[in-house]
């Protein structure tokens, strides 16, 4: 055919899921697009990964409240991904013929989209999630899959062996080569967990895939059925340790473990290299402005903000306001929130657009205690209005509006 | 959207910036920490609807064509209209003379070729000395075409209500039915009390624009205030259009402090950031404020790392602040490096200038130290 070019790899991009352990925070948006890190969403950091890694064709998978996670993508401009031949493209459950269904699996949301595959002939798929902050070479684990003349490479972390049993575990023999593969096993055999990063040969996958599809018993999932079937069937699947950074952000306490690391300076991520920028969708704002009466340390702070108040060990997201004698520590505020005067907010997270009225005081306690601290989180819903004077308890989870606290009116 | 083709000047004949602008043409001169001026230009025209844009550059204009690129950030890389940099000394049909324009009215013969390419029925010209941060195009070419002027032309009266006149700024003079009838550039800093002086806006059928160029080239003449205007005056309807709300001027070093400095009022900031002002988008990180660091009463942008004092400060992108250093009453553009324990006031320190540790420059409110892009010191 005229003009056709071919992607030797391209990126399949599982965005669709709801991201329940969230909570209020994945109310009205998929987990991808959940804020992150003062400018960027979860999603930022594997597109980001892809472009750095030099794939410039993704299919993004989504499912559950897909329409702001379809406007952050948008044209896929701000990655870099707006491209003449593929690029980021969109691709949603659809009707095929007389029927259609949703996704019923991450395999099955791959099997589904095998034409959109095929426009390219790749010779190889990199199977990635939106929900993991890390920073990975996939060119690297490319090369080494080719190395390894492997049919699939997964990516594994080597984690204490108490947290082994949370993930899925993998066994290799010397080369690195998997023989087995366990779902959060009780008593790990290994400590290679799984990060959800994998690299198939395209034509082995496509294989598996159609077999998968007919077997009605299955979950049409990768490490539930995929990856146990390849084993099955003597297929060469390999890991691929990754040295560095890598965090799923499943549960409100990760969230906010994963935003404060940032602001560690022991902790191996950092966002500002030159050569492996994060992109964003920039939101068009006027920069910081630090009024008179503001003390800020250890925070990070970005466009469109407007700070009167104490800022300690936070993270405050595009558009926030605090004003006069409001005090914020170890929190991340998110977009367009405002925190009135004489609020205080301790351990917390403020969803987008939330309001925190003059004097409330949000996840205050006297114990200072951060070991204990990070496992309660307080989280204020998207859009939601803390009264003036109320008081959130620590570890609350508000969703809506609490009016203002009368004179002498019992703490809720 | 208006039918209208936006031509900005980029460059400014009588200002005094020293070193500021040795590199760079005026329009792409940083200002309010992430912004360029042309930024606010380009901002004006897209918020009212003007998407067909013409930059007019003269000299040093690489730094203005690296910022704003096809336009994509401003919403203007389009096949209807879009933004086109129009660069001197190459003009077709000019193999003889070229060179740099003499004046405005030059400069507008030189792109005849493109401006008469263009569909639009108006022309709204700005010049990028004199930013007014919230004109409304719309409502000015509605006032344009109801009263039936040839040539609408903007002025105000007062900066940001200081009765001051901008040195070297024409000077209107208009009669009773707001008609000019003279014109008179402020050499001598006089600052008079009703004095309406000139912000570089115009509105023009761009026919009639096309015919006074091309007859102002044919006589010999080449600017556009004393050949056309003033010399037409008693043959056009030259009309004022009184704009009165925020802007800020910019041709000397100490009018580009007071600019900037006027953005850490709220009023003021209120103003110039009702509408979007967009940018190059750069990717920064956020800022991180460490330990130990204090700011007060400042504009910060993106990608800063802060461990010092600032205050009263104007802080551009990618900036590092050392630990025990004091920033007072300064600009810092993008990427400079204040080190530990320098102290700095009434400064504006250019791009990429390391101030090294322990180093102390005061300059004074009404003569600034400028600090040339690049160096050490």
């Amino acid at each position: 055919m005229l003009g056709m070019v071919k992607k030797e790899t391209i990126a399949m991009l599982l965005a669709g899921g709801q991201g329940s352990r969230l909570g209020v925070l994945t109310n009205s948006v998929a987990k991808p697009a959940v804020p992150f890190g003062g400018k960027y969403r979860i999603i930022d950091f594997t597109l980001s990964n892809c472009v750095n890694s030099g794939i410039d064709t993704i299919g993004v998978l989504t499912q559950y409240q897909p329409l702001e996670l379809n406007t952050y993508i948008g044209s896929g401009q701000p990655w870099d991904l707006d491209r003449l031949f593929g690029g980021v493209t969109i691709l949603p459950p659809h009707i095929k013929g007389s029927h259609g269904e949703w996704y019923k699996g991450t395999a099955n949301a791959i099997y589904q989209n095998i034409h959109y595959i095929e426009t390219y002939c790749p010779e190889y798929i990199v199977v990635l999630s939106g929900d993991h902050i890390y920073k990975m070479n996939y060119k690297w684990m490319l090369d080494y899959h080719k190395e390894k003349n492997a049919d699939c490479t997964i990516s594994v972390l080597n984690v204490p062996y108490e947290e082994a049993s949370r993930f899925g575990i993998m066994g290799t023999d010397a080369d690195f080569r998997i023989c087995e593969f366990e779902e959060k096993p009780e008593n790990p055999k290994s400590t290679l967990a799984s990060m959800g990063v994998y690299i198939f040969t395209w034509k082995k996958l496509r294989e598996y895939l159609s077999r998968d599809e007919n077997d009605e018993d299955s979950d049409n999932d990768f490490g539930k059925d995929i990856i146990p079937s390849m084993l099955d069937g003597g297929e060469r699947v390999y890991a691929y340790e990754f040295k560095g950074y890598w965090k799923d952000v499943g549960t409100i306490e990760s969230l906010w473990e994963a935003n404060m690391d940032l602001l560690d300076p022991n902790v191996p991520i950092q966002l500002d290299d030159p050569l492996w920028k994060m992109y964003s969708r920039n939101n068009v704002l006027p920069p910081q402005f630090i009024g008179r009466d503001s003390v800020i340390e250890n925070s990070y702070v970005t466009e469109g903000c407007k700070i009167d108040g104490r800022i300690t060990r936070s993270i405050l997201f595009p558009g926030v306001t605090v004003e006069k004698g409001a005090a914020i520590r170890h929190s991340i505020i998110m977009p367009n929130a405002t925190v009135r005067e004489g609020a205080v907010v301790e351990y917390s997270i403020l969803a987008p657009d939330s309001i925190i009225g003059k004097y409330a005081r949000v996840g205050v306690s006297d114990n200072t205690d951060d070991g204990v601290r990070r496992q309660n989180i307080t989280v204020v819903g998207r859009g939601s209005s803390i009264g003036e004077n109320v008081e959130v308890g620590v570890g609350l989870t508000v969703s809506g509006n609490m009016p203002a606290k009368e004179e002498g009116e019992a703490q809720c | 959207m208006l039918n209208v083709l936006g031509i900005n000047f980029a460059y400014n004949d009588r200002e005094n910036l020293r070193e500021l602008t040795q590199l760079r043409t005026l329009a792409s001169l940083p200002i309010a920490g992430k912004y360029r001026i042309i930024d606010f230009i380009l901002s004006g025209f897209v918020n009212s609807g003007i998407n067909d844009i013409s930059i007019i550059t003269k000299n040093n204009y690489h730094s203005l064509v690296d910022h704003v690129g096809a336009g994509n950030d401003w919403d203007l890389n389009r096949k209807i209209g879009g933004i086109r940099i129009l660069t001197p000394l190459s003009q077709p049909g000019m193999l003889e003379n070229v060179g740099l324009y003499k004046g405005t009215a030059e400069a507008l013969a030189r792109n005849l070729h493109s401006i008469k390419r263009t569909v639009a029925e108006y022309v709204i010209m700005t010049g990028s000395s004199v930013v007014c941060c919230s004109i409304d195009y719309e409502e000015l070419l509605h006032t344009h075409i109801k009263s039936g002027a040839d040539i609408t032309a903007v002025y105000a009266n007062s900066l940001n209500g200081y009765k001051k006149v901008p040195l070297g700024i024409p000077v209107f003079f208009f009669d009773d039915n707001m008609r000019l009838i003279g014109l008179r550039e402020n050499e001598d800093d006089i600052t008079r009390q009703e004095a309406t002086w000139s912000v570089g806006i115009f509105v023009i059928k761009k026919s009639l624009l096309e015919a006074l160029v091309s007859d102002c080239i044919a006589r010999g003449g080449y600017s556009f205030y004393y050949d056309i205007l003033d010399y037409l005056k008693g043959n056009l309807m030259i009309k004022g259009y009184h704009y009165n709300k925020q802007l800020f001027e910019i041709s000397d070093v100490t009018g580009y402090m007071n600019a900037n400095m006027n953005f850490l009022k709220s009023d003021f900031r209120d103003t110039a950031f009702e509408k979007p002002i967009y940018t190059k988008v750069k990717d920064s990180v956020p800022t991180i404020y460490c330990e130990g660091c204090s700011v007060r009463n400042s504009i910060v942008a993106d990608g800063c790392k802060i461990q010092g004092t600032v205050e009263d400060g104007i802080i551009s992108r990618g900036v590092k602040i050392g630990r025990g250093a004091v920033v007072r009453n300064c600009i810092v553009m993008q990427n400079a490096e204040i080190m530990s324990d320098v102290e700095l006031q009434y400064v504006i320190i250019d791009k990429d200038v390391i101030v090294r540790e322990g180093q102390k420059l005061i300059g004074h409110e009404k003569y600034p130290v400028v600090v040339e892009k690049r160096s050490i010191v």
